[in-house]
Protein backbone atom coordinates (compact mmCIF):
# COMPACT_ATOMS: atom_id res chain seq x y z
CA UNK A 1 0.00 0.00 0.00
CA UNK A 2 3.10 2.00 0.54
CA UNK A 3 3.29 2.69 -3.06
CA UNK A 4 -0.04 3.76 -3.58
CA UNK A 5 0.31 6.53 -0.87
CA UNK A 6 3.78 7.88 -1.97
CA UNK A 7 2.03 8.09 -5.79
CA UNK A 8 -0.67 10.27 -4.05
CA UNK A 9 1.37 12.71 -2.44
CA UNK A 10 3.38 13.10 -5.77
CA UNK A 11 -0.42 14.08 -7.60
CA UNK A 12 -1.54 15.94 -4.35
CA UNK A 13 1.62 18.61 -4.65
CA UNK A 14 0.87 19.09 -8.27
CA UNK A 15 -2.48 20.72 -6.87
CA UNK A 16 -0.33 23.98 -6.18
CA UNK A 17 1.34 23.97 -9.43
CA UNK A 18 0.43 26.78 -12.15
CA UNK A 19 -1.76 25.85 -14.62
CA UNK A 20 0.47 24.64 -17.98
CA UNK A 21 -2.68 24.82 -20.45
CA UNK A 22 -3.39 27.20 -23.35
CA UNK A 23 -6.49 29.48 -23.72
CA UNK A 24 -6.70 28.97 -27.34
CA UNK A 25 -8.34 29.67 -29.71
CA UNK A 26 -9.73 32.75 -27.37
CA UNK A 27 -5.79 33.81 -27.34
CA UNK A 28 -3.06 33.48 -30.08
CA UNK A 29 -0.74 30.72 -29.42
CA UNK A 30 2.86 32.16 -28.41
CA UNK A 31 5.41 30.91 -31.63
CA UNK A 32 8.43 31.38 -31.55
CA UNK A 33 9.79 33.34 -35.17
CA UNK A 34 11.34 30.09 -36.79
CA UNK A 35 7.61 28.47 -36.45
CA UNK A 36 6.99 27.16 -40.05
CA UNK A 37 3.35 28.20 -40.73
CA UNK A 38 1.74 29.27 -43.94
CA UNK A 39 4.18 31.26 -46.55
CA UNK A 40 3.70 34.44 -47.57
CA UNK A 41 4.58 35.94 -51.05
CA UNK A 42 6.33 38.53 -52.34
CA UNK A 43 5.47 38.69 -56.21
CA UNK A 44 7.46 41.90 -57.16
CA UNK A 45 10.45 40.01 -55.57
CA UNK A 46 9.87 37.36 -57.55
CA UNK A 47 12.36 36.59 -60.41
CA UNK A 48 11.02 33.14 -61.42
CA UNK A 49 13.83 30.87 -61.09
CA UNK A 50 11.66 27.59 -60.68
CA UNK A 51 13.91 26.57 -57.33
CA UNK A 52 11.22 26.72 -55.33
CA UNK A 53 9.10 24.55 -57.27
CA UNK A 54 11.91 22.49 -58.27
CA UNK A 55 13.05 21.62 -54.28
CA UNK A 56 9.45 21.04 -53.36
CA UNK A 57 9.17 17.51 -52.10
CA UNK A 58 5.46 16.80 -53.09
CA UNK A 59 4.93 19.00 -55.81
CA UNK A 60 2.22 21.47 -54.61
CA UNK A 61 4.12 24.78 -55.88
CA UNK A 62 3.08 25.78 -59.26
CA UNK A 63 4.19 29.20 -61.37
CA UNK A 64 4.34 30.76 -64.29
CA UNK A 65 5.91 33.58 -65.41
CA UNK A 66 5.46 35.93 -68.17
CA UNK A 67 7.86 38.56 -69.97
CA UNK A 68 8.66 41.79 -68.55
CA UNK A 69 6.08 44.67 -69.60
CA UNK A 70 9.07 47.12 -69.26
CA UNK A 71 10.98 46.54 -72.83
CA UNK A 72 14.17 47.64 -71.35
CA UNK A 73 14.46 45.39 -68.76
CA UNK A 74 15.35 41.69 -69.35
CA UNK A 75 14.41 38.79 -67.30
CA UNK A 76 10.62 37.69 -66.32
CA UNK A 77 8.34 38.23 -63.65
CA UNK A 78 5.70 36.22 -61.85
CA UNK A 79 2.20 35.70 -63.31
CA UNK A 80 0.46 32.84 -61.29
CA UNK A 81 1.57 31.44 -58.23
CA UNK A 82 -0.14 28.89 -56.69
CA UNK A 83 0.33 26.61 -53.55
CA UNK A 84 -1.80 23.24 -53.07
CA UNK A 85 -1.79 22.91 -48.90
CA UNK A 86 -3.44 20.05 -49.41
CA UNK A 87 -0.40 18.66 -50.01
CA UNK A 88 2.01 21.04 -48.52
CA UNK A 89 4.17 20.11 -45.63
CA UNK A 90 5.60 22.89 -44.25
CA UNK A 91 8.81 21.77 -44.78
CA UNK A 92 10.15 25.21 -45.53
CA UNK A 93 12.68 23.86 -48.67
CA UNK A 94 11.22 26.30 -50.58
CA UNK A 95 11.86 29.45 -48.56
CA UNK A 96 15.22 27.83 -47.85
CA UNK A 97 16.41 27.94 -51.32
CA UNK A 98 14.99 31.25 -52.53
CA UNK A 99 17.55 33.56 -53.20
CA UNK A 100 15.66 36.83 -53.27
CA UNK A 101 13.16 35.84 -50.11
CA UNK A 102 9.99 36.41 -52.19
CA UNK A 103 8.74 33.23 -50.20
CA UNK A 104 8.66 33.21 -46.78
CA UNK A 105 7.10 31.74 -44.14
CA UNK A 106 4.70 33.18 -41.37
CA UNK A 107 3.61 31.93 -37.84
CA UNK A 108 -0.14 31.57 -39.31
CA UNK A 109 -1.08 27.84 -39.13
CA UNK A 110 -4.78 27.87 -39.10
CA UNK A 111 -5.59 26.02 -42.49
CA UNK A 112 -8.98 23.99 -41.64
CA UNK A 113 -11.27 25.20 -44.36
CA UNK A 114 -14.89 23.77 -45.37
CA UNK A 115 -13.92 22.34 -48.68
CA UNK A 116 -11.02 20.65 -50.80
CA UNK A 117 -10.53 23.50 -53.11
CA UNK A 118 -10.31 26.45 -50.42
CA UNK A 119 -7.02 24.81 -49.68
CA UNK A 120 -5.90 25.81 -53.25
CA UNK A 121 -4.08 28.98 -52.12
CA UNK A 122 -3.02 31.55 -55.47
CA UNK A 123 -0.75 34.56 -55.41
CA UNK A 124 -3.14 37.09 -54.50
CA UNK A 125 -4.06 35.37 -51.22
CA UNK A 126 -0.68 34.58 -50.20
CA UNK A 127 0.70 37.72 -51.05
CA UNK A 128 -2.10 39.37 -48.50
CA UNK A 129 -0.93 36.79 -46.00
CA UNK A 130 1.51 39.48 -44.50
CA UNK A 131 0.80 38.86 -40.33
CA UNK A 132 3.49 37.28 -38.35
CA UNK A 133 6.00 37.12 -41.05
CA UNK A 134 9.51 35.20 -39.98
CA UNK A 135 11.84 38.08 -39.06
CA UNK A 136 14.90 35.56 -39.90
CA UNK A 137 14.70 33.59 -42.80
CA UNK A 138 18.46 32.91 -43.69
CA UNK A 139 20.64 30.90 -40.91
CA UNK B 1 -18.02 -31.01 -18.82
CA UNK B 2 -18.48 -27.60 -20.50
CA UNK B 3 -17.47 -27.55 -24.45
CA UNK B 4 -16.07 -24.27 -25.74
CA UNK B 5 -15.23 -23.06 -29.10
CA UNK B 6 -12.18 -21.35 -30.39
CA UNK B 7 -12.76 -17.67 -31.33
CA UNK B 8 -11.60 -15.21 -33.83
CA UNK B 9 -11.28 -11.57 -32.48
CA UNK B 10 -10.08 -8.56 -34.18
CA UNK B 11 -8.07 -6.27 -32.61
CA UNK B 12 -7.58 -2.85 -35.02
CA UNK B 13 -7.06 -1.07 -36.86
CA UNK B 14 -8.89 1.26 -35.47
CA UNK B 15 -7.87 0.70 -31.48
CA UNK B 16 -6.64 3.25 -28.70
CA UNK B 17 -4.17 0.83 -27.43
CA UNK B 18 -2.16 -0.03 -30.65
CA UNK B 19 -0.86 3.91 -30.90
CA UNK B 20 -2.14 3.64 -34.30
CA UNK B 21 -3.41 1.79 -37.35
CA UNK B 22 -2.12 -1.74 -36.46
CA UNK B 23 -4.44 -5.17 -36.66
CA UNK B 24 -3.90 -8.67 -34.72
CA UNK B 25 -5.92 -11.13 -35.70
CA UNK B 26 -6.44 -12.85 -32.21
CA UNK B 27 -8.06 -16.90 -32.09
CA UNK B 28 -9.32 -16.83 -28.50
CA UNK B 29 -10.04 -19.94 -26.08
CA UNK B 30 -12.23 -18.28 -23.82
CA UNK B 31 -9.88 -16.02 -22.21
CA UNK B 32 -6.44 -17.30 -23.39
CA UNK B 33 -4.51 -16.16 -26.67
CA UNK B 34 -3.65 -19.39 -28.88
CA UNK B 35 -2.52 -17.28 -31.89
CA UNK B 36 -2.54 -14.36 -32.79
CA UNK B 37 -1.50 -12.66 -36.14
CA UNK B 38 -0.18 -9.40 -36.71
CA UNK B 39 -1.13 -7.10 -39.96
CA UNK B 40 1.07 -4.08 -40.53
CA UNK B 41 0.60 -2.05 -43.51
CA UNK B 42 -2.66 0.22 -42.89
CA UNK B 43 0.16 3.63 -43.18
CA UNK B 44 2.62 2.55 -45.88
CA UNK B 45 3.48 5.37 -47.55
CA UNK B 46 6.47 4.05 -49.56
CA UNK B 47 9.08 6.19 -48.56
CA UNK B 48 11.61 4.09 -49.97
CA UNK B 49 10.66 4.03 -53.10
CA UNK B 50 9.45 7.64 -53.06
CA UNK B 51 12.56 8.56 -52.10
CA UNK B 52 14.23 7.36 -55.59
CA UNK B 53 12.70 10.23 -57.16
CA UNK B 54 13.58 13.03 -54.67
CA UNK B 55 17.10 14.88 -54.41
CA UNK B 56 18.58 13.68 -50.19
CA UNK B 57 17.93 17.04 -49.23
CA UNK B 58 13.87 16.27 -49.99
CA UNK B 59 14.05 12.78 -48.79
CA UNK B 60 14.91 14.45 -44.84
CA UNK B 61 11.08 15.68 -44.45
CA UNK B 62 9.76 12.07 -45.55
CA UNK B 63 12.20 10.66 -42.87
CA UNK B 64 10.41 13.52 -39.73
CA UNK B 65 7.29 10.85 -40.72
CA UNK B 66 8.58 7.57 -40.41
CA UNK B 67 9.08 7.65 -36.29
CA UNK B 68 7.33 10.36 -35.77
CA UNK B 69 8.19 10.42 -31.89
CA UNK B 70 11.38 11.10 -32.63
CA UNK B 71 12.16 12.75 -35.87
CA UNK B 72 15.92 13.56 -35.01
CA UNK B 73 17.38 10.23 -34.94
CA UNK B 74 15.65 9.21 -38.65
CA UNK B 75 16.97 13.08 -39.93
CA UNK B 76 20.24 12.20 -38.70
CA UNK B 77 20.53 8.62 -40.02
CA UNK B 78 19.80 9.54 -43.50
CA UNK B 79 22.42 12.74 -43.09
CA UNK B 80 24.86 10.61 -41.64
CA UNK B 81 24.48 8.04 -44.19
CA UNK B 82 24.66 10.31 -47.11
CA UNK B 83 27.99 12.00 -45.18
CA UNK B 84 29.73 8.86 -44.47
CA UNK B 85 29.74 8.18 -48.18
CA UNK B 86 30.88 11.64 -49.55
CA UNK B 87 33.45 11.80 -46.67
CA UNK B 88 32.23 14.87 -45.13
CA UNK B 89 33.61 16.54 -42.01
CA UNK B 90 31.09 17.87 -39.44
CA UNK B 91 31.41 21.11 -38.18
CA UNK B 92 32.05 20.57 -33.95
CA UNK B 93 28.99 23.34 -33.47
CA UNK B 94 26.89 21.70 -36.07
CA UNK B 95 27.57 18.17 -34.39
CA UNK B 96 26.61 19.10 -30.65
CA UNK B 97 23.46 20.61 -31.75
CA UNK B 98 22.74 17.86 -33.39
CA UNK B 99 23.52 15.73 -30.27
CA UNK B 100 21.49 18.11 -27.64
CA UNK B 101 18.45 17.50 -30.33
CA UNK B 102 18.72 13.68 -30.67
CA UNK B 103 19.02 13.70 -27.02
CA UNK B 104 16.11 15.62 -26.29
CA UNK B 105 14.28 13.69 -28.84
CA UNK B 106 15.18 10.73 -26.80
CA UNK B 107 13.72 12.01 -23.54
CA UNK B 108 10.60 12.99 -25.82
CA UNK B 109 10.19 9.54 -26.73
CA UNK B 110 10.23 7.72 -23.77
CA UNK B 111 7.93 10.25 -21.94
CA UNK B 112 5.29 9.32 -24.66
CA UNK B 113 6.09 5.58 -24.26
CA UNK B 114 5.92 5.91 -20.47
CA UNK B 115 2.59 8.32 -19.98
CA UNK B 116 0.79 5.76 -23.14
CA UNK B 117 1.90 2.54 -21.90
CA UNK B 118 0.00 3.69 -18.24
CA UNK B 119 -2.90 5.23 -20.36
CA UNK B 120 -3.09 1.88 -21.99
CA UNK B 121 -2.86 0.27 -18.18
CA UNK B 122 -5.86 2.10 -16.73
CA UNK B 123 -3.70 4.90 -15.41
CA UNK B 124 -4.92 8.56 -16.54
CA UNK B 125 -2.62 10.17 -14.67
CA UNK B 126 0.92 10.00 -15.47
CA UNK B 127 0.02 10.80 -19.54
CA UNK B 128 -0.54 14.14 -18.06
CA UNK B 129 2.62 14.68 -16.49
CA UNK B 130 4.56 13.09 -19.28
CA UNK B 131 2.68 15.39 -21.79
CA UNK B 132 3.76 18.63 -19.31
CA UNK B 133 7.18 17.48 -19.80
CA UNK B 134 6.87 16.81 -23.39
CA UNK B 135 5.42 20.10 -23.90
CA UNK B 136 8.69 21.93 -22.49
CA UNK B 137 10.98 20.04 -24.63
CA UNK B 138 8.78 19.99 -27.84
CA UNK B 139 8.51 24.02 -27.06
CA UNK B 140 12.17 23.89 -27.07
CA UNK B 141 12.95 22.22 -30.15
CA UNK B 142 10.26 24.55 -31.67
CA UNK B 143 12.44 27.57 -30.86
CA UNK B 144 15.39 25.57 -32.35
CA UNK B 145 13.93 24.31 -35.85
CA UNK B 146 10.19 25.56 -36.18
CA UNK B 147 8.46 22.66 -35.75
CA UNK B 148 6.96 21.05 -32.70
CA UNK B 149 6.76 16.83 -34.47
CA UNK B 150 8.27 16.87 -38.14
CA UNK B 151 11.58 18.88 -37.59
CA UNK B 152 13.20 18.96 -41.01
CA UNK B 153 16.31 20.61 -38.84
CA UNK B 154 19.61 18.31 -40.18
CA UNK B 155 21.03 18.58 -43.15
CA UNK B 156 23.78 16.98 -45.19
CA UNK B 157 27.03 18.15 -43.88
CA UNK B 158 25.51 20.01 -40.57
CA UNK B 159 22.17 21.59 -39.25
CA UNK B 160 19.67 24.15 -40.71
CA UNK B 161 19.30 26.52 -38.27
CA UNK B 162 22.15 28.16 -35.14
CA UNK B 163 20.95 27.77 -31.81
CA UNK B 164 19.00 31.13 -31.38
CA UNK B 165 20.24 33.49 -28.15
CA UNK B 166 19.76 32.00 -24.85
CA UNK B 167 18.30 28.57 -26.24
CA UNK B 168 21.25 27.07 -24.77
CA UNK B 169 20.63 28.24 -21.41
CA UNK B 170 17.33 27.66 -21.92
CA UNK B 171 17.95 23.69 -21.72
CA UNK B 172 21.15 24.09 -19.01
CA UNK B 173 17.89 25.12 -17.23
CA UNK B 174 15.58 22.42 -18.74
CA UNK B 175 17.75 19.28 -16.95
CA UNK B 176 17.41 19.63 -13.43
CA UNK B 177 13.93 20.68 -13.65
CA UNK B 178 13.48 17.08 -15.70
CA UNK B 179 15.55 15.37 -12.85
CA UNK B 180 12.95 16.41 -10.20
CA UNK B 181 10.46 15.52 -12.26
CA UNK B 182 11.75 12.05 -13.23
CA UNK B 183 12.11 11.41 -9.27
CA UNK B 184 8.22 12.42 -9.20
CA UNK B 185 7.50 9.59 -11.85
CA UNK B 186 9.06 6.67 -9.48
CA UNK B 187 6.91 7.49 -6.51
CA UNK B 188 4.11 8.02 -8.59
CA UNK B 189 3.99 4.38 -10.61
CA UNK B 190 7.29 2.89 -9.93
CA UNK B 191 6.25 1.26 -6.42
CA UNK B 192 2.35 1.24 -7.25
CA UNK B 193 1.71 -2.01 -6.15
CA UNK B 194 -1.18 -2.51 -9.22
CA UNK B 195 0.90 -1.03 -11.30
CA UNK B 196 3.47 -3.91 -10.56
CA UNK B 197 1.53 -6.71 -10.35
CA UNK B 198 0.39 -5.98 -14.03
CA UNK B 199 4.14 -5.73 -15.45
CA UNK B 200 6.14 -8.31 -13.55
CA UNK B 201 6.72 -11.66 -15.05
CA UNK B 202 4.57 -10.17 -17.91
CA UNK B 203 5.94 -11.08 -21.21
CA UNK B 204 8.87 -12.48 -20.77
CA UNK B 205 11.74 -13.37 -23.00
CA UNK B 206 15.17 -14.27 -22.91
CA UNK B 207 18.54 -12.91 -24.15
CA UNK B 208 18.61 -15.57 -26.73
CA UNK B 209 15.02 -15.36 -27.98
CA UNK B 210 15.89 -11.18 -28.29
CA UNK B 211 18.67 -11.95 -30.27
CA UNK B 212 17.08 -14.22 -32.79
CA UNK B 213 14.45 -12.25 -33.21
CA UNK B 214 17.00 -9.48 -33.99
CA UNK B 215 15.33 -7.07 -31.28
CA UNK B 216 17.22 -3.80 -30.78
CA UNK B 217 17.28 -0.65 -27.91
CA UNK B 218 15.13 -0.77 -24.57
CA UNK B 219 14.06 -4.50 -25.72
CA UNK B 220 17.34 -5.72 -26.13
CA UNK B 221 18.56 -3.97 -23.19
CA UNK B 222 16.09 -5.35 -21.04
CA UNK B 223 17.39 -9.03 -21.13
CA UNK B 224 20.37 -8.13 -20.16
CA UNK B 225 22.58 -7.62 -23.60
CA UNK B 226 24.61 -4.70 -23.09
CA UNK B 227 24.26 -3.12 -26.31
CA UNK B 228 24.35 0.00 -26.87
CA UNK B 229 25.54 1.61 -30.62
CA UNK B 230 26.09 5.28 -28.85
CA UNK B 231 28.89 3.10 -26.73
CA UNK B 232 29.70 -0.14 -28.90
CA UNK B 233 29.89 1.88 -32.39
CA UNK B 234 30.05 5.53 -30.99
CA UNK B 235 28.92 7.59 -34.33
CA UNK B 236 28.48 11.37 -34.47
CA UNK B 237 30.95 12.62 -31.15
CA UNK B 238 29.10 10.60 -28.82
CA UNK B 239 32.65 9.35 -27.65
CA UNK B 240 33.03 12.42 -25.82
CA UNK B 241 30.49 11.98 -23.20
CA UNK B 242 30.09 9.61 -20.35
CA UNK B 243 27.32 7.56 -19.64
CA UNK B 244 26.00 3.92 -18.81
CA UNK B 245 24.22 1.97 -21.10
CA UNK B 246 21.30 0.86 -18.89
CA UNK B 247 20.54 -2.71 -18.79
CA UNK B 248 18.14 -5.40 -16.86
CA UNK B 249 18.23 -8.75 -16.03
CA UNK B 250 14.69 -10.38 -16.10
CA UNK B 251 13.32 -9.19 -19.63
CA UNK B 252 9.97 -8.88 -18.79
CA UNK B 253 7.58 -5.67 -19.40
CA UNK B 254 8.80 -3.83 -15.78
CA UNK B 255 12.54 -4.54 -16.82
CA UNK B 256 11.49 -2.94 -20.11
CA UNK B 257 9.80 0.14 -18.51
CA UNK B 258 12.72 0.50 -16.02
CA UNK B 259 15.24 0.38 -18.59
CA UNK B 260 13.28 3.44 -20.77
CA UNK B 261 12.88 5.89 -17.41
CA UNK B 262 16.62 5.28 -16.72
CA UNK B 263 17.65 6.15 -19.85
CA UNK B 264 16.32 9.40 -20.01
CA UNK B 265 18.43 9.97 -17.21
CA UNK B 266 21.23 8.73 -19.07
CA UNK B 267 20.13 11.22 -21.68
CA UNK B 268 19.74 14.36 -19.31
CA UNK B 269 23.68 13.05 -18.83
CA UNK B 270 24.60 13.52 -22.15
CA UNK B 271 22.74 16.70 -22.85
CA UNK B 272 24.30 18.43 -19.82
CA UNK B 273 27.76 17.31 -21.02
CA UNK B 274 27.08 18.39 -24.23
CA UNK B 275 26.02 22.27 -23.02
CA UNK B 276 28.92 22.18 -21.02
CA UNK B 277 30.96 21.62 -23.49
CA UNK B 278 29.01 23.65 -26.51
CA UNK B 279 31.64 25.30 -28.76
CA UNK B 280 31.12 29.48 -28.32
CA UNK B 281 31.32 29.70 -32.18
CA UNK B 282 31.99 28.12 -34.92
CA UNK B 283 30.26 26.85 -38.22
CA UNK B 284 26.86 24.82 -38.49
CA UNK B 285 26.71 23.43 -42.12
CA UNK B 286 30.22 21.85 -43.62
CA UNK B 287 31.43 22.84 -46.99
CA UNK B 288 28.90 20.80 -49.72
CA UNK B 289 27.75 21.82 -52.73
CA UNK B 290 24.69 23.22 -53.90
CA UNK B 291 23.17 20.08 -55.37
CA UNK B 292 24.43 17.07 -53.33
CA UNK B 293 25.74 14.04 -54.91
CA UNK B 294 26.43 10.68 -53.29
CA UNK B 295 29.76 9.10 -55.21
CA UNK B 296 29.12 5.90 -56.74
CA UNK B 297 28.43 3.09 -54.32
CA UNK B 298 26.91 1.80 -51.49
CA UNK B 299 26.88 2.63 -47.94
CA UNK B 300 25.15 1.65 -44.55
CA UNK B 301 24.79 3.35 -41.29
CA UNK B 302 23.31 2.27 -38.18
CA UNK B 303 22.39 4.23 -35.30
CA UNK B 304 20.80 4.43 -31.53
CA UNK B 305 17.41 5.47 -32.23
CA UNK B 306 14.85 5.29 -28.97
CA UNK B 307 13.57 2.44 -30.34
CA UNK B 308 16.32 0.42 -31.06
CA UNK B 309 19.11 -0.05 -34.34
CA UNK B 310 17.70 2.12 -37.18
CA UNK B 311 19.49 1.61 -40.33
CA UNK B 312 20.03 3.35 -43.34
CA UNK B 313 20.87 1.82 -46.69
CA UNK B 314 21.88 3.95 -49.87
CA UNK B 315 22.93 2.33 -53.40
CA UNK B 316 23.94 5.58 -55.13
CA UNK B 317 24.96 5.39 -59.39
CA UNK B 318 26.78 8.91 -58.92
CA UNK B 319 23.21 10.94 -59.33
CA UNK B 320 21.62 13.34 -57.00
CA UNK B 321 18.68 10.81 -56.21
CA UNK B 322 19.76 7.74 -54.65
CA UNK B 323 19.30 4.45 -57.10
CA UNK B 324 17.93 2.63 -53.89
CA UNK B 325 17.66 3.66 -50.30
CA UNK B 326 16.44 1.45 -47.48
CA UNK B 327 15.63 1.83 -43.51
CA UNK B 328 16.07 -0.72 -41.22
CA UNK B 329 12.93 0.51 -39.03
CA UNK B 330 13.20 -0.82 -34.81
CA UNK B 331 9.64 -0.52 -34.16
CA UNK B 332 9.22 -3.11 -37.27
CA UNK B 333 12.24 -5.73 -35.93
CA UNK B 334 10.81 -5.15 -32.93
CA UNK B 335 7.50 -6.21 -33.60
CA UNK B 336 8.21 -9.45 -35.15
CA UNK B 337 8.60 -11.10 -31.54
CA UNK B 338 5.17 -10.32 -30.45
CA UNK B 339 2.92 -13.47 -31.53
CA UNK B 340 5.26 -15.51 -29.82
CA UNK B 341 4.65 -13.40 -26.50
CA UNK B 342 0.70 -13.35 -26.83
CA UNK B 343 1.01 -17.28 -27.26
CA UNK B 344 -0.91 -18.32 -23.74
CA UNK B 345 -1.03 -15.09 -22.80
CA UNK B 346 -4.59 -13.55 -21.07
CA UNK B 347 -6.14 -11.28 -23.39
CA UNK B 348 -5.94 -8.44 -21.02
CA UNK B 349 -1.93 -8.77 -20.82
CA UNK B 350 -1.89 -8.04 -24.53
CA UNK B 351 -2.11 -4.53 -24.09
CA UNK B 352 0.64 -4.99 -21.32
CA UNK B 353 2.79 -6.46 -23.71
CA UNK B 354 2.62 -4.69 -26.95
CA UNK B 355 2.73 -1.39 -24.91
CA UNK B 356 6.17 -2.34 -23.53
CA UNK B 357 7.22 -2.96 -27.57
CA UNK B 358 6.67 0.45 -27.49
CA UNK B 359 6.22 0.78 -31.43
CA UNK B 360 5.34 3.78 -33.72
CA UNK B 361 3.36 2.55 -36.49
CA UNK B 362 4.48 5.20 -39.18
CA UNK B 363 7.53 3.37 -38.68
CA UNK B 364 6.87 -0.27 -38.57
CA UNK B 365 4.70 0.38 -42.19
CA UNK B 366 7.27 2.41 -43.79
Amino acid sequence: MLGLFKGLKYTLNQLTKEKVTYDYPNKPLPLPDRFRGIQKFYPEKCIVCNQCANICPTDCIQLTGKKHPDPTKKGKIIDTYDINFEICILCDLCTEVCPTEAIIMTNNFELAEYSRDMLFKNLEWLDENDENIRQVNKA
Amino acid sequence: MIRTEEMLLNMGPQHPSTHGVFRIILKIDGETIIEAKPVIGYLHRGTEKLAEDLQYTQIIPYTDRLDYISAMTNNYVLCHAVETMMGLEIPDRAEYLRVIAMELGRIVSHLVSWGTYLLDLGATTPFLYAFREREAIINLINELCGARLTFNYMRVGGVKWDAPEGWIEKVRDFIPYMREQLAGYHDLVSGNEIFLSRVKGVGKYTKEEAIQYSLSGPTLRCTGVKWDLRKDEPYSIYNRFDFDVVTRETGDCLSRYEVRLEEIEQSLRIVEQAVEQFPAEGEILAKVPKIIKAPKGEAFVRIESPRGEIGCYIASDGKKEPYRLKFRRPSFYNLQILPKLLKGENIANLIAILGAIDIVLGEVDG
